[in-house]
């Protein structure tokens, strides 16, 4: 017969049950000696290529790996968190844009020294322009996993229905043909081109007309000058006269990719970091090289790193650090990365592994070798959060036709100065940290 | 709820309280018990709710960018208020957001919780569908309500096209779409209001409804001279609670809308999310905090001020 409990009995019961629970949640934590990673994940197939990465970095390196896979909305705020909290995983991973931005805070160390004491690293073996995106200030804060120039998709069922010739694989199209093709592609419910009405994506066309969001110096914002202005009325014009895209239903949720997806877009600006989502396309699809403005095919080129935190410690830790960080990025590691289909590897090595479909893909590292097209390295600030946002604020209103090209840059230029003033203010402020 | 640990005023003498010196209040058996109960909750709100807003205040005063050593500032994090033009449209739109917002969740409130009242069958069915909303998540409802605000193939210009009205291009419109948001918020809130009316209504003795037909009035004359004063502890806490809340709004318009168009719908916390977050100028986003709080603690207590001339309180 069970014994029967009082009430003072059952609350405390409950009281160290309640304490017992708190305690080993706070005590929870990897393993001491594990590899530690942190990575954005947003999909079953995205963590399946991690686990992989995960298997293989227990097999190389003989210890635990514990990869902390975070969404990747959510991933800078959960990293920045962990950075400043000291509970960072030994590598974490950082979208090429941001590098400057953490780098400049001193959120992650240089890797130069750790680079230059190791003679089986093989810094040749990434992109130059992988290392250029993994650069601040003259110092080496990461390597790269993926790198690639934004490509044009084409739906290749569409314009075989419509008995227009496909283009070219390997010669971009001059921007005045890809506009009469898109005018000529839309119709019934049909649109000729979709993209992000975004800085991300105009970016490339503005690279393309030999403009850029800022000057060499990145003192003083450019978008006022003749080449990024054509650029930007170029898309806009592609938007709001010729009204070749897919009407925009909101800004937030605009997808390029779902609107190339549905079937009834010619072309979609994009990267090949898309190729396996368009994999489910049910038409057919290829990749050519992006539109040539006055300044040839140079559309923008992005990547992403390892870095390692400034908080991992000198000695066991950070050789730990080190070795997990090679390993992530190493052929093997990339070869599973490429082979998934989730992007271009960094690594000359592995860029073997990314391979059809679609037929054209390897147009991506021909462009990134300079055999044909070109591309143009992400340019960012030490600020370019801030810069994005203040450009997401007044750009879209240009292709929904609310503002014109001249009066929303002419607004935007002075506050865009301001940033890029304080840009100078963060590099001056890194420059003299560093000593 | 108070706990009267006084001793009863007529209760007998006991043989230990002649010698012994009195037991501190605190120490009292049903003191520790009523701190214990407390306890919880007290560290939660010492925690997250009182530490934090010193910290605010001592961030206010630092340059900090997340990763570095704060250096000092001063005030010099309020001086930036100033001329900064994102502050003061987003400090506008939250204005805005309020004014209008507040008004039209507690007339929807209250008056949905008016019908309840009315006697109806399986008032429970409509009560519990008509709370729906407010138990459910926000970000879930905002996508829904995304969907609904679609320009062409929209449900909201779906129905308007009905009655022969073309429909703006609500969330990406200069003019629509903070109204898009109040009224996806409105629907979103209204169910808290309805059910605290509505056990407020229940809860006004019917003999002044009896007593006030008895003297002829009207219906009008009764809910003006009733219903609202004895309903008014109730609708002053839910104006309280809903302007503190609409001053907070954040996620429906980072979904929604993402501040845009242009900066049309960025509301205060959301700014200060971006500013801190996002531009990692902590200190600045501290200093917006506390403008934020300073705006919020005067609007309450302006409101206390006032209650007390036009709430009217069964004792």
């Amino acid at each position: 017969m069970p014994a029967k409990l009082s009430r003072r009995s059952f609350l405390e019961l409950t009281g160290l049950a309640g304490l017992g629970a708190a305690v080993t949640g706070c005590s929870t934590g990897p393993p001491s000696g594990a590899a530690t990673w942190a990575m954005w994940s947003s999909s079953a197939a995205e963590k399946k290529v991690w686990e992989d990465f995960s298997q293989y970095v227990e097999q190389q390196l003989g210890v635990k790996s514990v990869p902390t896979l975070t969404p990747s909305s959510g991933y800078p705020t959960k990293l920045d968190l962990q950075l400043v909290s000291g509970t960072a995983s030994l590598v974490t991973a950082i979208n090429g844009t941001l590098i400057p931005t953490y780098a400049a805070r001193g959120a992650h160390r240089p890797l130069d020294d750790l680079i230059a004491a190791d003679p089986d690293f093989d810094l040749d073996d990434f992109y130059p322009t992988s290392r250029r995106l993994s650069s601040f200030n003259g110092k080496t804060y990461g390597i790269g996993f993926d790198v690639a120039p934004t490509v044009m998709y084409y739906n290749k069922t569409l314009l075989q229905k419509q008995g227009i010739p496909l283009p070219s694989r390997t010669e971009p199209m001059p921007w005045a043909t890809f506009r009469d093709l898109a005018k000529q592609l839309t119709g019934d419910g049909q649109y000729g081109f979709t993209c992000a009405p975004a800085i991300d994506d105009l970016v490339s066309w503005i690279y393309c007309a030999g403009g850029n969001v800022m000057n060499d110096a990145a003192d003083r914002s450019t978008l006022g000058e003749p080449q990024a202005l054509e650029a930007i009325q170029f898309v806009i014009d592609l938007f709001v006269q010729d009204k070749v895209t897919p009407p925009i239903k909101n800004l937030v949720t605009e997808s390029s990719l779902s609107n190339f997806i549905q079937g009834n877009v010619a072309f979609m600006q994009n990267g090949p970091w898309q190729v396996v989502n368009v994999r489910k396309a049910k038409f057919d699809w290829d990749v050519i090289p992006f539109p040539a403005g006055a300044a040839g095919s140079t559309p923008r080129v992005s990547g992403s790193s390892f870095a390692i935190p400034s908080g991992v410690r000198e000695g066991a830790e950070l050789d730990l650090a080190w070795k997990l960080l090679k390993t992530l990025t190493s052929t093997g590691a990339l070869d599973i990365y490429a082979k998934a289909g989730r992007n271009n590897p960094a690594r000359l090595s592995a860029g073997s592994a990314f391979k059809a479909p679609p037929d054209n893909l390897g147009i991506v590292q021909e462009i990134l070798a300079g055999k044909i097209a070109g591309g143009h390295a992400f340019d960012v600030t030490t600020n370019w959060n801030q810069v994005k946002q203040l450009l997401g604020q007044d750009l879209p209103r240009t292709f929904l036709g609310q503002v014109s090209v001249t009066d929303a840059i002419a607004g935007l230029t002075p506050r865009l100065d301001i940033l890029m003033r304080q840009h100078q203010d963060t590099v001056r402020q890194a420059t003299a940290r560093k000593g | 709820m108070a706990v009267d640990t006084a001793p009863p005023a007529a209760a007998a003498p006991t043989t230990n309280t002649t010698n012994s010196k009195p037991t501190p209040r605190w120490r009292n058996r049903e003191s520790l018990t009523a701190w214990l109960f407390i306890l919880p909750s007290l560290i939660g709100f010492l925690s997250f709710t009182a530490g934090p807003v010193i910290a605010a205040g001592v961030i206010s005063l630092l340059d900090w960018n997340l990763f570095s050593a704060p250096t000092w500032a001063g005030l010099r994090n309020f001086a930036r208020l100033g001329p900064d033009p994102t502050f003061w449209s987003a400090l506008g739109n939250t204005a805005y957001f309020t004014l209008v917002s507040v008004p039209l969740t507690i007339l929807v409130s209250l008056a949905l919780a008016l019908l309840l009242n009315q006697g109806l069958k399986r008032v429970a069915v409509f009560r519990s569908l008509l709370l729906l909303p407010y138990a459910t998540i926000t970000v879930a409802v905002a996508f829904v309500w995304i969907w609904l605000y679609i320009p062409h193939d929209g449900l909201v210009n779906a129905v308007l096209g009905w009655f022969g009205i073309s429909g703006p291009q609500w969330l990406i419109s200069d003019t629509w779409a903070m109204p898009a948001l109040i009224a996806m918020s409105v629907w979103k809130s209204f169910g808290f209001g309805m059910v605290v009316f509505l056990a407020g209504l229940q809860a006004i003795p019917q003999q002044l409804y009896e007593a006030a037909r008895v003297d002829g009035t009207s219906t009008w004359q009764s809910f003006r001279n009733i219903t609202l004063p004895m309903l008014s502890p109730a609708l002053f806490f839910v104006i309280v609670t809903s302007i503190i809340g609409s001053f907070q709004v954040f996620d429906q318009a980072l979904i929604m809308t993402n501040g845009g168009p242009g900066t049309r719908t960025t509301t205060l916390v959301m700014y200060i999310y971006r500013t801190g977050f996002e531009n990692y100028d902590q200190g600045y986003a501290a200093a917006q905090s506390l403008v934020l709080f300073g705006f919020i603690v005067l609007i309450t207590a302006a409101q206390f001020t006032m209650q007390r001339k036009l709430v009217h309180y069964d004792n």
